[in-house]
């Protein structure tokens, strides 16, 4: 049994190394472990043991693309006609959630930019060909548009145990600014996304490298050099954005990939500025996410 | 009241002990309340004057005795004086008190001020009880627990985990030298022969709630002793079974709290503790003996000053430490990164019983956005509920066990 256990966990490391992102994956991986020491076994063999195993985890595996249906399900409840919703990025839940409610309900949406990936833009295609009425609005015009939106709806990368929210940058913010306008703030999160992760701080994340937020100083440049760098990123914008075709003639300057590699892609919400988790194990507070989380590993 | 050395200095109305002043034709047992406050507030006044003139007093010693003595009727308000009653907030009074018992000694001029609550101030911790002398051993109190008790009630012993460790190695001693009287059962009376030792202990100092749970745990056991075991293999079965209790819920499980604990703490962090802690102390080690680069902040209060030995320890295992007592603590918490405090037990909703200045340590961790982080193991869970400090507590070492003199 040991041996098994190590050989998953040496598979979990293997898989999280390749990932960009490891967060959801780590999550997943150690919900199957637990699963896997935690299930009662009557079989006799380890030949039987090991079918059923893997029965189980299939099952489970087909059981988890149900999950996005559940949680639409519980989130249609709380959206009324004519309601303004206010997201974030690109969350395939939020999507399956926001369709169909469009089924039965007059809804509009705002949905980030989410820089630098611009993730935003993917949703705002899936609403509008949809027919859901949708706008795109800047990161940092989050707080402008707060009082104009009924609630916040939110994906998630994991859910902590805390009861706090790993999600796309600019999630947090987001919490607070909603915090502070009275809106509500749902998170929606599939039951394998809850995670042991116990982060005291945003710095806190295995996410979180050094070179994040890092300040060196800087060797001074000639000025030439400086204007063919800045052309260069003008150059890159002004391509991607009439791939993404939206057409500017206004020069915009972009960040370099080397500005944008000392940003964060994930960041964490306290669990007090969430109203709500949806997932498929029911409508949970923050508080009970933990609770959820304790049952679950503590077998 | 026992006099210290300034009771000289009395008003002209009279030592404050109940005999009938110069000034009152009738005993101070035939007044009424409101007559009786009016001499106590006189006399208070004319004390504050004398000891204004002849500068402030020092504290008195032999506090205790101050507090039970009966003023000649249990129902009179203490009559305090002045520097009683200051001094009785700023007592190492309460070992788990609110924080208002760590007020330092406060000028003449705030305790005149502060006359009208001053009888309160005595009377603001007489619900604990009296301080009692640890009594001479009644009855069949086995050598062992009489030195546990002597131990506890002068401090020689003290933190959750180490009294409950202590109790436990002296009940296997005292299960060692057991003789089952004929016509019992060890299952059954071994309980009752320990029952005033457990008395003694209690009588010493307050149990605490992990001494309260080993003691259920091994009542637990010896209930469940096999009735047909011959005694030795009886007595060495509960032996072993409390070596087991030691070893599994608390030395292993702070080796567990070592280990995740220790993850919390990353290279270039400023760690703030507060007195000492036995599993914050290993947390730390641990921290350090993996490599990690951190610093510690050791906060420490009167009169336990358990902190300096905590620093002594850390700095010995090349842990670079600051030490500070705890009103320093709002200079240094904009640089701390994490909070890390032990804990005596943890109640059912959550809140934490510990050392008497925690909550403020974690009051302004609060302030300052700092995470604090609790250490403790599973076996001091307390099904108990307290919204207050203030209601059970326990007194803690009276200040004439100490010197005056600053000293370690």
């Amino acid at each position: 049994m040991f041996e098994l256990v190590q050989a998953l966990n040496d598979g979990a490391e293997e898989l999280k190394r390749r990932s960009p992102n490891p967060i959801s994956l780590n999550a997943g991986c150690e919900l199957f472990i637990a699963f896997v020491t935690l299930f009662p076994h009557e079989s006799d063999n380890f030949a039987e043991l090991k079918k059923e195993l893997e029965q189980q985890g299939r099952k489970y595996a087909a059981e988890a693309i149900s999950f996005r249906d559940k949680i639409a399900e519980l989130t249609l409840g709380f959206i009324k006609d004519d309601s303004v919703i206010l997201t974030h990025s690109y969350s395939r839940v939020v999507l399956k959630a926001l369709l169909h409610a469009h089924k039965t309900k007059r809804i509009s949406v705002y949905v980030t930019e989410s820089r630098p990936r611009g993730l935003g833009l993917k949703t705002y295609e899936a609403l509008t060909a949809a027919g859901i009425p949708c706008t795109v609005v800047l990161d940092s015009a989050v707080a402008y548009v707060m009082d104009r939106v009924d609630f916040v709806l939110v994906g998630s990368e994991a859910v902590v145990e805390s009861g706090g929210l790993i999600n796309y940058v600019g999630s947090n913010q987001m919490a607070i600014v909603a915090k502070a306008a009275n809106k509500p703030f749902y998170a929606l999160a599939e039951s394998y996304k809850f995670h042991r992760l116990f982060p005291l701080s945003q710095y806190d994340l295995p996410t979180h490298n050094p070179n994040i937020l890092s300040l060196t100083t800087p060797i001074a440049r000639s000025a030439g050099q400086d204007a063919a760098s800045s052309d260069a990123a003008q150059e890159a914008t002004a391509t991607s954005q009439t791939s993404r075709g939206i057409s500017s003639s206004v020069t915009e300057r972009a960040m370099t990939q080397e500005q944008i590699a000392k940003n964060p892609g994930v960041d964490y919400t306290r669990p007090d500025l969430i109203s709500l988790v949806f997932s498929d194990v029911g409508i949970l507070t923050p508080e009970g996410v933990s609770q959820y989380l304790v049952g679950m590993f503590a077998g | 009241m026992a006099p210290g050395p300034m009771l000289d200095v009395h008003p002209p109305a009279g030592p404050p002990n109940g005999e009938p002043s110069t000034g009152q034709q009738k005993s101070q047992k035939a007044m009424t309340k409101a007559e009786r406050r009016e001499l106590q507030e006189k006399q208070r006044a004319a004390k504050a004057a004398k000891a204004a003139a002849n500068g402030a007093p020092g504290k008195p010693s032999g506090k205790p005795k101050d507090q039970g003595a009966p003023q000649g009727g249990a129902a009179k308000p203490k009559p305090s004086r002045a520097s009683d009653a200051q001094a009785r907030p700023t007592l190492p009074a309460a070992t788990r008190a609110t924080e208002k018992a760590k007020a330092g000694q406060a000028s003449m001029a705030v305790d005149t001020a502060a006359k009208g609550t001053q009888a309160r101030g005595l009377l603001i911790f007489s619900h604990f009880g009296l301080p009692k002398p640890v009594s001479a051993a009644k009855g069949d109190i086995h050598p062992a627990i009489a030195r546990l008790a002597l131990q506890f009630s002068t401090f020689k012993i003290t933190g959750a985990n180490a009294r409950c460790i202590a109790t436990l190695t002296a009940f296997k001693t005292i299960i060692q030298d057991y003789v089952t009287p004929p016509n019992h059962t060890l299952s059954r009376h071994l309980m009752t022969y320990l029952s005033p030792q457990i008395s003694h202990l209690v009588a010493a100092r307050p149990m605490s709630v992990t001494m309260g749970n080993a003691i259920r745990q091994l009542k637990l056991d010896i209930s469940g002793t096999d009735f047909d075991l011959p005694e030795q293999d009886a007595k060495d079965a509960l032996c072993r079974k409390i070596d087991t209790y030691i070893r599994e819920r608390i030395i292993i499980a702070d080796q567990v709290i070592q280990e995740t604990a220790s993850n919390k703490i990353k290279d270039g962090d400023v760690i703030l503790t507060y007195a000492r802690s036995s599993v914050v102390e290993k947390v730390l080690l641990e921290a350090h003996a993996s490599g990690r680069n951190f610093s510690v902040i050791v906060v420490d209060s009167r009169p336990m000053l358990e902190g300096k030995r905590l620093v002594a320890v850390l700095s010995e295992a090349g842990i670079q430490c600051t030490y500070l007592l705890l009103p320093a603590l709002g200079a240094v918490m904009s640089e701390v990164s994490t909070v890390f405090v032990g804990a005596h037990s943890i109640h059912t909703n959550g809140a934490v019983y510990s050392r008497a200045g925690t909550a403020l340590v974690a009051m302004m961790a609060k302030r300052h956005s700092v995470p604090v982080v609790v250490c403790c193991e599973t076996y001091k869970f307390s099904e108990s509920i307290q919204l207050d400090s203030f209601t059970k507590n326990e007194l803690g070492q009276s200040l004439s066990a100490y010197s005056l003199l600053p000293s370690d």
